[in-house]
């Protein structure tokens, strides 16, 4: 197992360095000479040029990103534009913000999900099947800016139950917390509650269907016991899905952030985009990415732990 | 004869209903003394398996299941389900025909054997359960049990894997045992090593064993008495050696005619002509009628019933009945005519 | 549970596998969803014809609700009429939506039936480098690129086609060494025939249900990031219409005229919502039975 973890860590090395290599090439290819905009209109060529040097733009490509690269590693990821502040501690604070409402968002679909795979895929043929059955699928479609506009304004506006806006209200504390967070977090949540709900259903049906199940009830074991072992083997195809919403989620808060106004991640690549604020623009899509690979990492453990046959491959 | 622990009277089995009705098992008997064993020998698709889990009522709703099942002295066609659970696994085990099928993937094998004797109330303890599941495993001949336990079905050996489905379905030392194709799945120099496994189990548990199987080698190897089964209908019975050197039915003579004869060159195969009929294929008259070389008219009317033509052996035809009465091998000629 | 063996050469085999799956009645979802998505197809062709410019508007005709005055959705910030543009802006929609899915289809099944044809090396490689992308959340990397290249409904299509590549080049991948395993592939390798041969007549057709199947509901995925990429700036620009964009710019709106914002994402939900359950019923009626998201 630990020789698992270890090849799945190794594993890990390369694909994060081409993230690196990514996320410096997607800056690469803006049209445009960034040494321009910065100096302003009406630069001197030799202020350019002065500007490139000291900014590195006149090594080659593979020196850029080297130093760039090397830089990050030491958790220098270049100053914001917009803010004049380092581009990483601004990054990780809006991160952690994010990852409270994705830690939020995922218990959310968790329960919403399992919940409607669960009786959809206990009970396929029932009314209750198969209305859990088709709200799944409509789940899955739901784009999170209009369910974050639909929910504002038909639950907000209407009821005055949830705040719309920021992460804390004046109260502050854990509970002012969930109150805020509700919403973003449910606008976040239904998509991957309909893919867990869809991918639960199926993976029931298909465990209860298998040859396994007839020989339990063959050795006398009750159903209950029989769900058990099934729903143990709907785990790992379960557990693999959870990884990619988590990831989905990681992606989609730009969305919900800039609508509810939660100071995460997402609204402050919203914000640096627009002012085409490279560094922080690169660092976040880069800790983001980074995140989604170490989440990735851990479900192929979880799911190695579960099911002993992957270990090996 | 010793006492009958399992006896089956007109077992009859129909998927579906209505116009798409399929009758897999059309009146099946059979009876089973303690310790002995019966082997239920037929081709895919006569009907053999559905009357093993006929027996076990492993079907759900989907299928009716009617005629008369007792064991010992418990009628099993109508008992209520939560019953007949408790029966299953304790007084009657299965053994499944593919046995990378019969484990559950994620669970070692250790924590399958113990769940049995837990459920079953066999053991009262996870230390005993452990330790009689250790015993079992050597019980099968399994070398070193102590690996096994811990292992999971894919880190076996097909062989392996086998045994351990037996140890589970033995578990708590059934009356009976029902084995559905075991060695069907299995490398030919295993299947040998499991069929005298199962001898020495029945010898050592004074188990009943009903094996169902088309491969006539496992037949003569085990010995007990024979059913040949054929469109959901037994059409011979009687103690393997008899009916396997004389048979007395037309289908059972083509079977055995058909088997390759080592060392005897022949110019080509001999077959039964045409094809069984499909699962639930109803038939007016006799079923092999289409094939048999022996038909009359009167075979296409009346179904032949199964009645005895000597001292414990019966047939399901009049024909060979009344044509001879000593035991003759049907020459390869005469079944390709 | 009684099995016949049915026995059938292995060409047989073969044809069985490709023709099994297309020929039974479709389900009515997809006629009724077919219908539907074709003739939003359609509206993304037609649509500037039919409703004509509706870039500006009359501000004394601003925030008017529906019905009102003749505009049947009523008017939006700028006074223009809300239908009229999402009519015209059914084109920037559909183009964002097929084209890439098109192209990402193409390219992406390329990839992923060479991986799953090639030898172990060259399929390691390229399996490596699909990782990389699948590292990306896939709205970030959207987000990412069209950042980097611009506004406007072909960076809009460029971006996406980058981005739906890694997915589908993986179901093809997966769907073509499930092949490899099977008997009557070791027949075409045995008769000699040439690997493009091979690609072309034995994984393609059997590839191509579960590819078309996903791609349909990829094609309400794209829709909806390509909304979500004009929400946030990145897709068309205003003042033309595009649904996502829409929903931005109507917005500021949302406590007192809250219709404006909501048409637009309504809109866009339901054609998801069409695409998908379109794939879905494809998925029965080509007889797949995995669920592929």
């Amino acid at each position: 197992m630990i020789r698992f973890v270890l090849r799945r860590l190794g594993y890990g090395v390369p694909v994060i360095f081409g993230v690196a290599v990514i996320v410096f090439a997607t800056v690469k290819i803006i049209p445009g000479d960034p040494v321009a905009l910065l100096a302003g209109a009406g630069a001197s060529e030799a202020t350019k040029d002065e500007l490139r040097s000291r900014m590195g733009l006149d090594d080659n490509l593979v020196m850029q990103f080297w130093h760039w690269l090397t830089s990050a590693l030491q958790g220098d990821l270049g100053t914001s534009i917009a803010q004049h502040r380092p581009a990483l501690p601004l990054v990780a604070d809006a991160f952690g913000n994010t990852l409270i409402l994705a830690a939020y968002a995922t218990v959310l679909a968790l329960l919403i999900g399992l919940i409607l795979g669960g009786v959809a895929g206990l009970r396929p043929r029932s009314i209750a099947g198969r209305v859990c059955s088709a709200i799944s699928s409509i789940s899955v479609s739901a784009p999170q800016y209009s369910v974050a506009l639909l929910l504002i304004i038909y639950v907000a506006l209407n009821t005055g139950m949830f705040p719309v806006s920021g992460m804390y209200g004046d109260g502050g504390g854990f509970v002012d917390l969930l109150w805020h967070g509700f919403l973003p977090a449910l606008t976040s949540a239904l998509v991957p509650a309909g893919v867990i709900g869809r991918v639960f259903r199926a993976s029931l049906l298909d465990a209860l269907g298998m040859d396994f199940v007839e020989a339990l009830r063959a050795r006398g074991l009750s159903e209950r016991r029989v769900l058990v072992h099934a729903v143990h083997n709907t785990l790992p195809s379960l557990l693999t899905m959870a990884g990619l919403q988590v990831g989905y989620l990681l992606g989609g808060v730009v969305f919900v952030e800039t609508i509810f106004n939660w100071p995460g991640l997402g609204l402050l690549l919203f914000q640096s985009i627009s002012a085409r604020d490279l560094p922080v623009t690169q660092a976040g899509v880069l800790i983001s990415a980074l995140s989604f690979v170490l989440i990735n990492i851990v479900v192929d453990t979880a799911h190695a732990l579960i099911d002993s046959r992957v270990r090996t491959s | 004869m010793t006492t009958t622990r399992l006896m089956v009277r007109d077992l009859r089995t129909t998927f579906g209903s209505g116009a798409s009705q399929v009758a897999a098992v059309q009146g099946v008997d059979l009876e089973i003394g303690a310790g002995e064993t019966f082997v239920l020998l037929g081709e895919s698709g006569s009907g053999k398996s559905v009357t093993a889990r006929s027996i076990l009522r492993l079907y759900d709703d989907s299928a009716k299941v009617e005629g008369s099942v007792v064991l010992g002295d418990q009628e099993l066609v109508s008992l209520p389900e939560s019953q007949m659970r408790s029966l299953r696994g304790r007084r009657i085990g299965m053994v499944p025909q593919d046995p990378t099928g019969a484990l559950d993937p994620l669970r070692s094998i250790g924590s399958q054997l113990m769940e049995v004797l837990r459920v079953h109330g066999v053991a009262s303890s996870k230390a005993e359960a452990k330790r009689r599941a250790r015993e079992l495993l050597s019980i099968v001949g399994i070398a070193d049990p102590d690996r096994v336990v811990s292992s999971r079905p894919h880190q076996l050996s097909g062989g392996m894997r086998q045994r351990a489905v037996i140890a589970i379905a033995i578990a708590c030392e059934p009356e009976v045992l029902i084995a559905d194709e075991p060695t069907t799945a299995l490398d030919v120099t295993v299947q040998a090593a499991v069929i005298e496994l199962f001898r020495d189990l029945q010898e050592q548990m004074g188990m009943s064993l009903l094996m169902v199987t088309h491969d006539v080698g496992v037949a003569e190897e085990l010995g007990g008495r024979v059913g040949v089964m054929y469109a959901g209908r037994l059409v011979e019975t009687g103690p393997v050696s008899e009916v396997l050197s004389a048979p007395q039915h037309p289908y059972t003579r083509g079977l055995l005619a058909s088997l390759p004869t080592p060392g005897v060159a022949r110019g080509h195969l001999t077959v039964i002509q045409g094809r069984p009929p499909l699962t639930g294929e109803v038939t007016s008259g006799c079923a092999f009628a289409a094939r048999c070389p022996m038909v009359q008219s009167s075979c296409r009317t009346s179904a032949p019933a199964l009645v005895p033509v000597a001292p414990d052996r019966s047939a399901a035809c009049p024909i060979v009945n009344t044509t001879s009465t000593a035991s003759t091998a049907v020459t390869s000629e005469e079944m390709t005519a | 549970m009684t099995s016949i063996a049915v026995s059938g050469s292995e060409s047989t085999q073969a044809v069985t596998h490709a023709r099994r799956r297309g020929r039974r009645s479709l389900p009515w979802t997809v006629w009724v969803f077919g219908t539907v998505a074709g003739l939003m197809v359609l509206l993304g062709i037609f649509g500037p014809y039919i409703s004509g410019d509706v870039t500006a508007g009359n501000l004394q005709d601003r925030l008017l609700g529906i019905g009102q005055q003749g505009h049947l959705l009523g008017t939006d910030g700028q006074g223009r009429d809300v239908l009229g543009r999402l009519v015209a802006g059914a084109r920037p929609s559909m183009i964002a939506a097929i084209v890439p899915v098109l192209a990402a289809g193409a390219i992406g099944s390329a990839v992923g039936i060479a991986a799953g044809m090639a030898g172990q090396r060259v399929h390691s490689l390229i399996m490596r480098t699909l990782d990389v992308f699948y590292a990306f959340p896939a709205v970030l990397l959207a987000i990412a690129i069209a950042a980097s290249l611009g506004n406007g409904t072909l960076n809009t299509v460029i971006s996406l086609s980058i981005v739906l590549i890694p997915p589908i080049a993986r179901i093809a991948e997966t769907e073509t060494m499930q092949l490899q395993g099977m008997d009557f592939m070791e027949s075409a390798r045995a008769s000699g025939a040439g690997s493009v041969a091979i690609a072309r007549r034995q994984i393609l057709p059997n590839v191509l249900p579960a590819l078309i199947v996903y791609c349909t509901t990829l094609v309400g995925l794209a829709l909806v990031f390509a909304g979500g990429l004009s929400f946030l700036g990145l897709g068309v620009a205003p003042p033309n219409p595009e649904w996502g964009q829409m929903i931005n710019e109507q917005r500021q709106y949302m406590f007192t005229n809250p219709t404006i914002a909501l048409i637009p994402a309504v809109v866009i939900f339901a054609a998801s919502l069409v695409f998908n359950l379109l794939g879905d019923g494809l998925r029965d009626a080509l007889d797949i039975r995995r669920s592929t998201r």
